[in-house]
């Protein structure tokens, strides 16, 4: 039978493995993306269906680094940055589906992060039947 | 009375399945409309509209306005409210609000009038003419005095659509509730739509039953008017039937030419009262329409 010491060390352990993975993941999920683009979503109108939009990519922390684009947008299907200086790319997009880019290490190829552009449709105007014919002259 | 509340219990039955469903299509048959904007819009044209009154005259018809809106639930269009209790693929079940449109052969300024201005430009595009009909104290047993004021009144109801690939069947049940005359009246209609590019014609022929009330406060001889035909003609209740014609061309998106013409047959039990001459109504309106 464990001693009420033993039975506190041991609490104490497991509350403080416990807080230490929380801080972990934390810490994870509020560092800034390693790839950003802006805007993220691009709503089309309800008269023209595609999407037309100047986005930008921002890659900040990779400072030593060269880096790639690729995607599955037809203009833009490859780009690599001349110097690890560049930290940012924008780019004209005409698009009536979503994109996604990828962001892979010049080197050695190696898939860094990736971002995807939402394409989505203005939502149509909610209808319903009419119970009356406007002309009917009553 | 105690149909209509029979029906409105029904009816609220169906209501427990809350009315949220949207048409699944707003198909060549169904017209629909946007929720929660006015749909407003003026027909400009000529046209004319019977009056089977003796001795009253015909109503030109120069312009027609339509003012629609419609909520999630309630609505309201040209004149009637409805509430929308339950709506399916298939059927849809209305509490609604109606009037009658025989008061219009009496009143100038009735809903069914709006808008319909005399062709000479006086105001009395309903008014009798001079005729035994509004001489006093003739010597002719027969003749009719001035007439007493037969008043517009509101109905409340049900009404169910049920949409087939034959058309659309609709069917209306109402009673008087503002006990003008205390009456209901009840109709069936069946209505077809043909879109052929840039014209869509609408076909329908409708029912129109009106219980006793109705046809006597309307049709019926006050004693006041001629004893003897408060004596001579009994109403009772009749059954009117209608065909309709609605064509449409559409010129831009706000511009329509509309083509509408309707010939009501009067039921014997109307046609025999001493106040018509005639035993139908028609009704034809040529004009272009603009929706804003």
């Amino acid at each position: 039978m464990l001693s009420k010491r033993k039975l506190l060390y041991l609490c104490f352990l497991a509350g403080s493995l416990l807080s230490q993975s929380v801080f972990a993941q934390n810490t994870t999920e509020e560092s800034a993306p390693l790839l950003k683009l802006s805007p993220e979503i691009c709503i089309t109108s309800a008269d023209e269906k595609t999407c037309d939009i100047e986005v930008t990519l921002e890659w900040g922390q990779l400072t030593n680094k060269t880096i790639c684009i690729i995607s599955d947008y037809k203009d833009l299907k490859k780009w690599c940055s001349t110097s690890p200086d560049i930290h940012a790319l924008t780019v004209n997009i005409s698009a009536d589906r979503d994109i996604q880019f990828v962001m892979i290490d010049k080197d050695t190829h190696e898939t860094i992060a990736g971002v995807k552009l939402k394409v989505t449709p203005a939502s149509p105007p909610q209808v319903r039947r009419r119970y009356r014919n406007p002309w009917s002259l009553f | 009375m105690p149909y209509l509340l029979a029906l409105l219990m029904a009816a609220s039955l169906f209501s427990t399945a809350s009315f949220a469903s949207i048409p699944t299509s707003c198909d060549n048959n169904t017209d629909c409309i946007e929720v929660g904007r006015w749909d407003i819009g003026i027909a400009l044209g000529y046209g004319n509209k019977t009056n089977p009154l003796k001795d009253y005259e015909d109503i030109p018809l120069y312009a027609v306005p339509t003012l629609a809106y419609y909520g999630d639930s309630w609505f309201f269009d040209n004149g009637n409210i409805g509430y929308t209790l339950t709506e399916g693929e298939n059927y849809t079940v209305n509490l609604i609000t109606t009037f009658s449109n025989d008061s219009a052969f009496f009143h100038r300024w009735d809903p069914s009038n709006i808008f319909l201005l005399n062709a000479d430009g006086s105001h009395g595009a309903v008014a009798p003419l001079a005729s035994p009909m509004t001489t006093r104290n003739t010597p002719d047993p027969k003749s009719i005095g001035e007439l007493e004021n037969r008043n517009f009144t509101y109905l409340g109801g049900v009404e169910t659509f049920i949409y087939t690939r034959f058309g659309i069947v609709h069917a209306t049940v109402a009673h008087d509730i503002l006990d003008v005359h205390g009456g209901m009246e009840s109709r069936l209609k069946w209505l077809y739509n043909i879109p052929l590019d840039r014209w869509n014609f609408e076909f329908a022929a409708v029912l129109d039953w009106k219980s006793e009330e109705v046809v006597d406060y309307y049709y019926g001889v006050r004693a006041s008017e001629s004893l003897y035909w408060n004596q001579a003609y009994q109403a009772e209740s009749a059954l009117n039937k209608s065909i309709e014609f609605t064509g449409q061309y559409v010129l831009t998106e706000n511009w329509n030419l509309l083509f509408v013409a309707r010939y009501t047959d009067i039921a014997d039990e109307i046609a025999n009262s001493p106040l018509l001459d005639k035993d139908y109504t028609s009704t034809y309106f040529v004009s272009a329409a603009y929706r804003f």
